[in-house]
């Protein structure tokens, strides 16, 4: 049987962001919460992957580090075909950074999913954008690792990724346990992640067998702080002022581009790579 | 063991005349070498890449690091990962800095991992406080927030840094740096990954993701007749072009197009949109967008919001007037 | 008391505004146009259990809780009322009703195929003669040897066009004071479809006549046993009333959430039009209606899965969302101002599709009725 572990993250839902279009400034607290889009692909891949095998053949665990109400997207995983989902939550574990996440991640991988092949991760979430937890995860439990896959093919305890990195088309092979990143760009349509069926849902929230890991259950130790382990610090966060003047034109149509070339016409000759004249108005007279 | 503080910037040259985020660094690391006395270093792995090694002295590196063997020809990231952090347990560099291509991050993190020490990504900016710290700036949420992040404990303090941020240093023929060789450490373990492939796809010259002008049109141009005139804009403006759901979905042109969560995400110095309202499942992949010129004929579309000019008026006309004054302007 | 939606009705909602969003709302206005849905569209719906809300899993459906499917249908209907429509049709007085007094041979030979949707439910009741007041129905089911044989012509019949099983409410030539429910399949000789109403909203729903010319079915196609008529119609009405007040709450929904943008962003007077307190009573007023519309209709379908009489609590939710629909429609058009009037505003198309609400699967005035007999025949 091969088991495969999902890593998931709940993200909040930008575009529901209430924004202040004053300053650009996005309250992120009020942010309703969803399954990271990358994450959801890597859970496509595990289902396909699922989909094509012997169905008892394939185990599909879902795991997610976050506040209890990440819970959600374990049970929105459970609707989708995941076979269980394990939220690992403790007030000690908030402020992580890439580096304690991946070790708490693997600290439950190695303690409670010994038998796990195939780890899948989204290669980069919307929201931090580091694209550095599942490398550092591979690191953490020492098993190699591939990123950015477009495609998978499974044979037998090998594993072959199709990849698109830097203009280079790569196919990649190594040999399972390893830990491979679905692209959260997504070129291909492969892993375009299903829409959640309604009786998955319902079902899932029956069964209801979503278990819930704080740090004793995970074995931690007793002063495990994450956020005074965590070797970056942030220090300020902010949200940049957008000097946009959002200028609105109107009128007829061959003034509004006059102006817009005029006034705007050094930024987009500079994006154009040519130059363009810019009318004084001098020939007009 | 050499006492002077060292600012390493990992050098990929893979794709060197498409990408010159290395360059981009080491101006940078340049400047912040000035503030803290240290010593600027490039460190190549490759196979025969001593060619690159100039190039990177002529560009302000004083010092590079080569390990040149042939078992280094195609890029790896377990091997590449563990020589790195290897040379970096041995030379003890203050600062380590990527360019955050997708191999880029890739290494990255694993090396932080190996070193123990904290990692920044996708870096906007990069600067020395008073203390000698490296203070990383950091977007997230597509740029809508952005952290400084400081590594205060560990070292060396590293970052990806995105492509495009800093200007690189005019190629200097009279400079002089001191090239170090190593030879590959024997104790270099086999690399858990195969590489069964791996080729330079001759791919599009220009891409919708990366090109600098990008022209979207919406249900707004009224026909697929008249949406084809965006393709002559594009043209014009030597830009790509891009759509909304409901234009693909009308067969205007085809789903490559499509730009949105569900298409491609896009970050031009300049975008186009015409006679787009602005779903979120568009908006959403525009969030990089620099310099926006919005038309629509409903001044309160979302998409005319979020533009820095926003022209009320017919996408249509518009797009034919932009096309003459194109013509008009461009010197020849 | 807990007035939060829980985990589980909050995902139902994000799980269909996703699809609501992604794939209904580009071609909204499109489909405005009408008559008829995409059949890509509902292909992709199909699997996802949109056609079988509350069907048990082992006859293909969703199995959802009432409230659920009051937000199913909420998030629909906000970005397209008609499908909304047809979504609760098919599923509230198509399906339910069969669910509730067919037989087992009756469940199994006619949900399936509806819960999958490939046959699309419809339920005639109104005749020419005939709306508010049942009496008047002149459809026959005479009973032969056989089984019946219908006769009669039904008007303004939702999801007409495109129905694949239909719930004819017709009298018994015998005993005209005793209706019963029948179900006609479209391949029935002597079925046919008239012509599609040209209406004022909800154009991309096929509302249509239907004729019934001695069609000819078996015996085991009577509802219920006959005469009950009266009962599985009020019952199918009660629970249509569910699915109409949370189709009414979502153009409501998706009016105000226009009036709000549309009220910050629109300047005038050198300011956004949202800082005249004119604008702000009336987003006030919105907000309000809406949200005790929404927690009416929660209410009356919590009532519903508990098992209790829901009858007057749907039809308060009833009332109250159509209204709140009308309304805030009505203010979403006013704050828009002559963009709210034409047809490149959605707001337009919100306005002309609330209006029903108030008219269909009961008037306001019958759920008024409704009211006042639970009100006056309640024991003090």
């Amino acid at each position: 049987m091969l088991h495969i572990i999902v890593c998931i993250k709940q993200v909040p839902m930008v575009s529901e962001l209430p924004w202040d279009p004053k300053t650009g400034t996005l309250k992120r607290e009020t942010a309703q919460g969803m399954m990271d889009p990358a994450a959801r692909r890597a859970l496509e891949a595990a289902l396909q992957i699922k989909a094509k095998t012997d169905r008892d053949q394939v185990y599909i665990t879902t795991v997610s580090m976050g506040p209890p109400m990440a819970e959600e997207i374990l049970y929105e995983a459970r609707a989708l075909g995941a076979d269980q989902g394990v939220l690992l939550t403790d007030p000690c574990m908030a402020g992580a950074d890439t580096c304690m996440t991946a070790n708490i991640l693997g600290k439950f991988i190695r303690d409670h999913c010994p038998d796990a092949g195939l780890i899948l991760c989204g290669s980069m979430s919307s929201d931090s954008e580091t694209a550095q937890v599942g490398p550092q995860l591979a690191e953490e439990l020492d098993i190699p690792a591939i990123g950015y896959a477009r495609r998978l093919e499974l044979d037998d305890h090998c594993i072959r990724v199709e990849r698109h990195v830097d203009d280079f088309m790569e196919l990649l092979e190594m040999d399972l346990p390893g830990l491979v990143t679905i692209d959260h760009a997504g070129e291909s349509d492969l892993y375009t992640p299903r829409y959640v069926a309604l009786a998955g849902v319902e079902a899932a929230f029956k069964t209801r067998d979503i278990r819930v890991m704080d740090r004793t259950a995970l074995g931690l130790d007793n002063d495990f702080n994450a956020l005074a382990s965590s070797p970056t610090k942030i220090i300020e966060v902010y949200s940049p002022i957008t000097r946009k003047e959002n200028r609105v034109l109107t009128g007829a149509v061959k003034k509004m581009v006059d102006t817009l070339f005029d006034d705007y016409g050094k930024i987009i000759s500079s994006a154009m790579g040519k130059d363009l004249k810019t009318h004084d108005h001098e020939g007009d007279a | 063991m050499i006492l002077e503080k060292q600012i390493w910037v990992w050098a990929d040259y893979r794709n060197y005349f498409h990408s010159r985020v290395t360059l981009q660094i080491l101006a940078r690391a340049s400047v912040l070498a000035k503030k803290n006395n240290a010593v600027v270093c490039a460190v190549v792995f490759g196979d025969r890449v001593d060619a690159y090694a100039g190039e990177y002295i002529a560009h302000g590196a004083q010092k590079v690091y080569v390990i040149d063997d042939p078992a280094l020809k195609v890029y790896n990231v377990e091997s590449y990962a563990f020589l790195l952090s290897t040379l970096a347990r041995q030379y003890a560099p203050q600062i380590l800095l990527i360019g955050a291509t997708r191999f880029g991050q890739e290494i990255a993190p694993r090396v932080a991992k190996q070193l123990d020490t904290g990692l920044t990504a996708d870096c906007i900016d990069l600067d020395m406080d008073d203390t000698g710290r490296l203070v990383q700036v950091a977007p997230s949420f597509g740029g809508n927030l952005i952290a400084k992040i400081i590594t205060p404990h560990t070292r060396p303090q590293m970052a990806t840094v995105r492509p495009g941020t800093f200007q690189e240093l005019p190629h200097d023929d009279d400079a002089t740096g001191e090239k170090i060789r190593r030879p590959l450490p024997e104790n270099m373990p086999k690399p858990r990954v195969r590489c069964l492939k791996s080729e330079l796809q001759q791919a599009r010259v220009r891409k919708i993701e990366t090109a600098d002008i990008v022209i979207t049109g919406g249900r707004g141009m009224g026909s697929k007749g008249k949406f084809k005139k965006l393709l002559d804009l594009a043209y014009l403006l030597n830009a790509e072009v891009g759509a909304t759901r409901p234009v693909v979905y009308a067969d205007w042109i085809s789903q490559e197009a499509l730009v949105g969560q569900a298409g491609k995400h896009i970050r031009p110095k300049v975008l186009f949109s015409f006679g787009i309202s602005g779903a979120i499942q568009h908006t959403a992949a525009l969030a990089d967008a620099r310099f926006i010129v919005a038309v629509n004929k409903n001044p309160n579309a979302t998409m005319m919001k979020l533009a820095d000019v926003a022209l009320v008026a017919d996408a249509n006309q518009v797009c034919s007037g932009i096309i003459r004054a194109l013509k008009d302007r461009i010197r020849n | 008391m807990d007035l939060n939606p829980c985990m589980k009705h909050q995902l139902i909602r994000k799980t269909v505004r996703e699809f609501a969003e992604n794939e209904i709302r580009p071609r909204a206005a499109e489909m405005d146009k009408g008559p008829g849905f995409p059949d890509d569209l509902m292909e992709k719906m199909k699997p996802l259990h949109y056609f079988g809300l509350q069907v048990p899993g082992h006859l293909g459906g969703a199995d959802l809780d009432t409230v659920s499917y009051a937000i199913v249908v909420e998030e629909i209907s906000r970005v397209s009322a008609a499908l909304g429509l047809c979504i609760t049709v098919h599923n509230s007085v198509g399906i339910y009703p069969i669910l509730r007094f067919g037989t087992r041979e009756q469940k199994q030979q006619f949900v399936p195929p509806m819960a999958a949707g490939e046959s699309i439910g419809a339920f005639c009741l109104t005749e020419a003669n005939a709306g508010s007041d049942a009496g008047g129905v002149e459809t026959v089911a005479r009973e032969t040897a056989h089984g019946f044989v219908i006769n009669g012509t039904k008007i303004f019949v939702t999801n007409g066009g495109i129905c694949g099983t239909i719930l004819v409410f017709a009298v018994s030539d015998s005993d005209p004071g005793k209706p019963g429910v029948f179900i006609v399949e479209n391949h029935t000789p002597g079925f046919s479809v008239g012509e599609i109403e040209d209406l004022c909203g909800m154009r991309a729903n096929p509302v249509a006549s239907l004729f019934f010319e001695d069609c000819a079915i078996p015996a085991d196609h009577c509802l219920g046993i006959p005469g009950q008529g009266l009962k599985i119609g009020l019952t199918a009405l009660d629970t249509g009333r569910i699915g109409i007040a949370a189709q009414a709450l979502g153009i409501a929904q998706a009016a105000f959430e226009e009036s709000v943008s549309y009220a910050q962003a629109r300047q005038q007077f050198n300011k956004p039009i949202s800082r005249f307190q004119t604008i702000q009573n009336y987003l006030a007023d919105m907000a309000v209606q809406i949200d005790a519309a929404r927690l009416l209709l929660y209410r009356a379908a919590d009532v519903k899965d508990t098992g209790r009489p829901f009858s007057a609590e749907a039809a308060m939710a009833k009332l109250h969302c159509s209204t709140t629909a009308r309304m805030v429609t009505d203010l979403a058009v006013q704050i828009h101002g002559g963009y709210g009037y034409s047809r490149e505003y959605d707001v337009e198309r919100y306005f002309r599709d609330a209006k029903v609400t108030e008219i269909y699967e009961g008037t306001s005035e019958i759920q008024r009725m409704v009211i006042a007999r639970h009100i006056l025949t309640r024991p003090t």
